[in-house]
């Protein structure tokens, strides 16, 4: 038996079933409803901006932070250097509304560290802070886990051999490790930035939902989606997220595949 | 040879999974099933049990009015749905699919706060720093909160608005907020107090009207048999106790 042609019409199938979907999404809209509305609505750059703006601070955040927080814990043979990178997938199940709460009950006017921060005249939750702490703490995990892959598959021989040869820590660094980890870095920065840009659950909970403030694009999709506008307009201004994060991604793309070539 | 093993157990577990599903939805003629509001979640299970036809069973579907509706105009079936207003129903009836409607219960917007809240009135929402949670201009809880704004004195409408941290998608994530001390005060209906904890209602000045919003059940053309009778029954007084009883009023 000749197994081949199921080989071509499974994976065909597959990509099917992510594509279509898609192209259902953007055919309803225009047929449905009124993307050009959208286009030309002011409540929509508003939120559009916002998601642009909190998902790129949440991915830079991601990767000053995140990065020697993978690269410790990758170098470490310590068990708690394990124990603290499975902790650190957690987020990465949760639903993002529990994580909201968690985030919530440390840092919410009520929560464990909320009279201490009061004090301080902080206040952290219903504020923009807030929208970039939550897509942070569901966001960051992807790029961390990714690095964190990158940094333990990487043989550790080659950083000797850069020392031996006099290099300095932070130029092996530069020279040797970061150009051999790359791609996993970059793939890792892909996902967490378009992990926050989707990001709803978390932000409703721990940002609440105020246009220009804390109302990213998904939580201007489910205002959409529960007012009369209905399904018609939340999926005109879904098709506009869409439309942005594929231009967005093509130049991520672009970015790190050139950044294959790094030196 | 490993790899064809995995394809055939991927396929039937695919098929399996299908299998239950489909058989999950079965046909039986005694079921009805019936869309219904979230904030009618909680009184409805009494109500069945009040009604309790010789037989008759229901598959319950909560959400949202306006995502039920939504999903009622992409064809899902049911029988019937009892919708948190009149306005989901207008669009259903747009899509052909009613074949009677009949409003049931009223609810009346108030103002939820802590309990230990120092807030006693409308007026105190517009002291600086308050942080008050309203549904979302187009949701109808929403849209009631604004219209009783707007009956307000002008200036202290404003200083209210100003005072809005979040507008929330629907009426339960307003309430959780001031159950979770992130507001301090919050605009939501009558009945979604039982579901609190630690908050008291403030009542809205007869001055703003009384906002009401209205419940209305409509029997899906071609629904099964059994729906007329059970949104005949919530019409009844046995149900309108019921209804009462959990801070509903009735529709008149």
């Amino acid at each position: 038996m000749n197994a081949r042609p199921l080989w071509v019409v499974l994976p065909a199938l597959f990509g099917a079933f992510f594509l279509l979907p898609l192209l259902g999404l953007v055919w309803f809209a225009l047929t449905d409803g009124d993307v050009a509305a959208e286009f030309g609505d002011g409540a929509t750059w508003n939120a559009l901006r916002l998601s642009l703006l909190t998902a790129t601070l949440t991915l830079v955040l991601s990767l000053l932070l995140g990065t020697p927080l993978a690269y410790l814990l990758a170098s470490s043979q310590a068990t708690w250097a394990r124990l603290a990178a499975t902790l650190l997938d957690l987020p990465l199940v949760l639903p993002p509304v529990v994580s909201g709460i968690a985030l919530l009950t440390v840092f919410g006017r009520r929560g464990y560290l909320g009279d201490p921060l009061a004090e301080a005249g902080i206040t952290l939750s219903l504020t923009t802070t807030a929208v970039v702490m939550a897509q942070l703490f569901v966001a960051a995990p992807y790029y961390i886990r990714a690095a964190y892959a990158g940094f333990s598959a990487m043989d550790p021989r080659f950083q000797g051999v850069a020392y031996t040869l006099g290099l300095s820590p932070w130029r092996t660094f530069r020279s040797v490790t970061l150009p051999l980890v790359w791609p996993a870095l970059a793939g890792g920065a892909v996902l967490c930035w378009t992990r926050a840009l989707g990001e709803l659950g978390a932000t409703l909970l721990f940002a609440g939902s105020l246009p220009g403030r804390t109302q990213t694009m998904p939580l201007a999709i489910l205002s959409a989606f529960e007012s009369s506008a209905g399904l018609a307009g939340a999926v005109s201004i879904s098709v506009v997220l869409v439309a942005f994060a594929l231009a967005f991604m093509v130049l991520l793309h672009r970015m790190t595949t050139a950044g294959g070539a790094y030196r | 040879m490993i790899v064809r093993r995995v394809v055939v157990a991927i396929l039937v577990g695919l098929t399996t999974t299908v299998a239950l599903l489909t058989s999950a939805c079965s046909n039986d003629e005694m079921q009805l099933r019936i869309f219904v509001a979230s904030s009618l979640q909680d009184v409805l299970p009494e109500l069945l049990d009040a009604y309790a036809a010789d037989g008759q069973t229901f598959v319950t579907q909560y959400g949202g009015s306006q995502v039920l509706a939504t999903q009622i105009e992409l064809g899902a079936e049911l029988d019937l749905f009892l919708a948190a207003n009149l306005e989901q129903m207008t669009r259903i009836q747009a899509a052909g699919r009613v074949q009677r409607s009949t409003v049931f219960a009223a609810n009346r917007l108030v103002i939820v706060v802590a309990n230990d809240s120092p807030i006693t009135s409308i007026e105190d929402l517009a002291q600086p720093g308050t942080r008050i949670a309203i549904g979302a201009p187009d949701v109808p809880v929403g849209a009631l909160t604004r219209t009783a704004l707007d009956a307000l004195d002008p200036e202290l409408a404003a200083a209210i608005l100003e005072n809005v941290a979040t507008e929330d998608p629907n009426v339960r994530v307003a309430l959780s907020r001031v159950e979770l001390g992130e507001a301090d005060a919050a605009f939501v209906y009558r009945t979604d107090l039982a579901a609190v904890r630690h908050g008291r209602a403030i009542e809205l000045p007869p001055s703003l009207g009384v906002p009401v919003n209205l419940y209305i059940g409509a029997v899906i053309e071609g629904g099964r048999p059994g729906a007329e009778a059970l949104l005949d029954f919530l019409a009844s007084d046995a149900a309108q106790a019921i209804f009462a009883n959990a801070g509903f009023q009735a529709a008149e």
